[in-house]
């Protein structure tokens, strides 16, 4: 593992004077080529973090790439295809899967439709999460955007239609996603790793996946708002070792959502060099763990999210930023194993909440290129079933009510 | 002295207006695409990829030229941002599979070039660059400046001496358009000076459809001695 890390950061290093998009032409038609790969280190100085030991000498295990093949096969119809992989400590493990796969056919600009393995549209950046260089930061607020948990969000195998259209009065433009597909996990997901804490170990998990984004281009230049819909129905199959029974070995388990839902209201501003963004999440869920039919447990957890964002380019190529970020969440369960997995109410407890505030600094190398320093001063360490970058896998001895961590990223794409 | 600060504001406002319209870089496109005339908005919507069409139904494909001295303005009018902004704007399309990027060329000469052949290609160059081959689309500040249409015209009348000599030609004229629709200046583009002289005069009495603010567009006129 090592070896690859070291050799990507090689690569990383000896290509910066020769990215350039690459392309062929099949079958009369232009083929184009992108990629992009990204390394980061992170030191914390008390808490391991995001599921890899941060805490004594820091861990380079946070490794991701990507590359795609897209085409304009007709005027109005383009098709193509991403493979990403990633290594982030203890999640993806290296695993390649397919990131988006789809063909869009654009009947007008307000009516276009997309079949195939898709990004979803939810708030500012889930799609662009993995985008490393598109953004100032080297980690997006977790409260929103988990990177240990980005499978949860990330896309759906279905179809989305979408477009954009002027309004009256020259009150600018709307621009709307509506989607259902199916969202299906990896096993070297943040949402399985979560589960194996509580001694289940799951084959398979995903489900329907549905919602829409609505975003309104306001007349003040440079000023967006929004809000975006997700509703989910998941089930998953998982091995469960009964922890009031350890010697009976693995039992059965289905587990499946009562209630899945997200809210997301968010805004952008963007004047010249400063940019600010803010966003609010909300997201409910019920899931029942079931044994033979029988609900051992039954979990609600209302888990809430906000950030406020600033940057600022300073110069050409330096561009500084900084974030506050909350992070909450409150958990009830009810069933036989209930008494094994205490409520969480109150949100003042480091145990249910982080608030991270955080400064970066992004040097733009060339247009391909760029190195990050951030800096996360973070208080709480939101240990539940919905955790923001804690485990207890990783802190056998316990957490510690705060984490101060350094991110180094470099990342280029071509 | 404040009626003069006043007129001086003024003045600054209507110039630097005319000045967006006029801009330093022309909208050039293939002959295919059929409308003569786009709106400031449909220009940033087409070149941010929003768009494939224009109005009319004409599918059209943006091409940029980075390389000319035509990159910048057309940033500063056009988009309003910078071209950091814009390439993060495509790379965004191009990593989520929702566009890919669009055709880059280097120099007016390649725009041209590449336009004059490309069907639906609309690019942009240098107000002095040469279009051989493309045709230029006028730019209003809304769609319907954009489309503001000509509902009188009057024929010139062709110069007895030229005529007699049976010496005809084209001539270019650039036309500013005012609110109200009347033509407030005419000015000869290309063409015989005589002829030119000739279908300014006839220009100037011609009307258009009322817009939100002055526009500018350019017309050719054909001097045929055999008609």
């Amino acid at each position: 593992m090592l070896r690859r890390v070291l050799l990507l950061s090689i690569c990383l290093c000896a290509a910066r004077t020769s990215v350039h998009a690459q392309g062929f032409t099949f079958f009369d038609r232009q083929v184009q080529i992108h990629g992009f790969a990204s390394q980061g280190f992170v030191h914390t100085n008390e808490n391991n973090w995001l599921t890899m030991n941060t805490s004594n000498v820091g861990s380079g295990e946070f490794t991701d790439f990507g590359a795609n093949a897209s085409a304009q096969i007709t005027d109005n119809f383009h098709v193509g295809a991403q493979i990403y992989d990633r290594n982030l400590g203890q999640l993806g493990r290296w695993h390649p899967s397919l990131d988006w796969g789809f063909a869009d056919y654009r009947f007008a600009p307000w009516l276009g439709v997309r079949g195939g393995k898709v990004k979803t549209t939810l708030g500012l950046f889930n799609d662009t999460q993995d985008l490393d260089f598109l953004h100032p930061f080297a980690l997006l607020p977790q409260s929103i955007y988990p990177t240990d948990l980005r499978d949860t969000t990330i896309a759906h195998l279905g179809g989305d239609i979408y477009g954009s259209l002027p309004l009256p009065r020259s009150l600018g433009d709307v621009a709307y996603t509506a989607y259902v597909g199916h969202r299906s996990d990896s096993i070297h997901s943040g949402i399985a790793y979560v589960a194996s804490q509580y001694n289940f170990h799951y084959s398979s998990y995903g489900g329907l996946q549905y919602g829409g984004d609505l975003r309104w281009k306001t007349r003040l230049k440079g000023l967006q708002i929004g809000v975006s819909r997700m509703d989910q129905d998941l089930s998953a199959t998982a091995k469960f070792i009964n922890p009031l029974n350890p010697d009976g070995g693995f039992i059965l388990d289905n587990e499946h959502s009562k209630t899945d839902w997200t809210n997301q209201f968010y805004g952008e501003y963007i004047l010249g060099k400063l940019r600010i963004d803010s966003e609010y999440r909300r997201f409910v869920n019920d899931q029942a763990e079931e044994v033979a039919g029988s609900v051992i447990l039954d979990t609600k957890s209302d888990v809430r999210g906000c950030y406020v964002a600033g940057s600022y380019r300073i110069v050409k190529r330096i561009t500084l930023g900084s974030y506050y970020s909350r992070y909450s969440i409150t958990r009830a369960s009810t069933g036989p194993l209930a008494p094994l997995f205490p409520d969480q109410t109150d949100t003042s407890l480091p145990a249910n909440h982080i608030y991270d505030k955080v400064i970066t600094a992004r040097v733009g190398l060339n247009k391909f290129w760029n190195i990050k320093v951030e800096g996360h001063f973070m208080n709480g360490y939101g240990d539940s079933t919905y955790p923001d970058g804690f485990y207890p896998q990783q802190n056998p001895q316990g957490f510690r009510p705060n984490t101060n961590a350094l991110v180094l990223k470099s990342s280029l794409n071509f | 002295m404040k009626i003069r600060l006043l007129a001086l504001v003024a003045a600054v406002v209507m110039f630097g207006s005319v000045r967006v319209l006029a801009g330093n870089v022309k909208i050039i496109a293939n002959p295919s695409v059929r409308a003569e005339s786009i709106s400031a908005a449909e220009v940033k919507s087409v070149f941010l990829k929003e768009r494939n069409s224009l109005r009319d139904g004409t599918h059209v494909e943006p091409v940029l030229a980075t390389g000319g001295s035509a990159h910048a303005a057309f940033l500063k009018e056009y988009l309003a941002q910078s071209d950091d902004s814009l390439q993060d704007h495509y790379r965004t399309l191009v990593f989520t599979g929702k566009g890919l990027m669009p055709k880059v060329l280097h120099s007016d000469e390649e725009v041209v070039a590449y336009v004059a052949k490309t069907r639906g290609a609309i690019g942009y160059v240098s107000s002095t660059a040469a279009l051989d081959g493309v045709k230029t689309l006028t730019v209003g500040q809304s769609e319907n400046d954009a489309a503001r249409k000509l509902i009188s015209r009057v024929e010139p009348e062709y110069p007895v001496i030229l005529l007699g000599n049976h010496i005809g030609g084209t001539v270019r004229v650039r036309v500013t358009i005012a609110s109200n629709g009347e033509v407030e200046d005419a000015r000869l583009l290309g063409g015989n000076p005589v002829l030119g002289e000739a279908a300014i005069a006839a220009v100037m009495k011609w009307v258009y459809t009322p817009g939100h603010a002055p526009t500018q567009t350019e017309v050719s006129i054909v001097f045929d001695p055999g008609h």
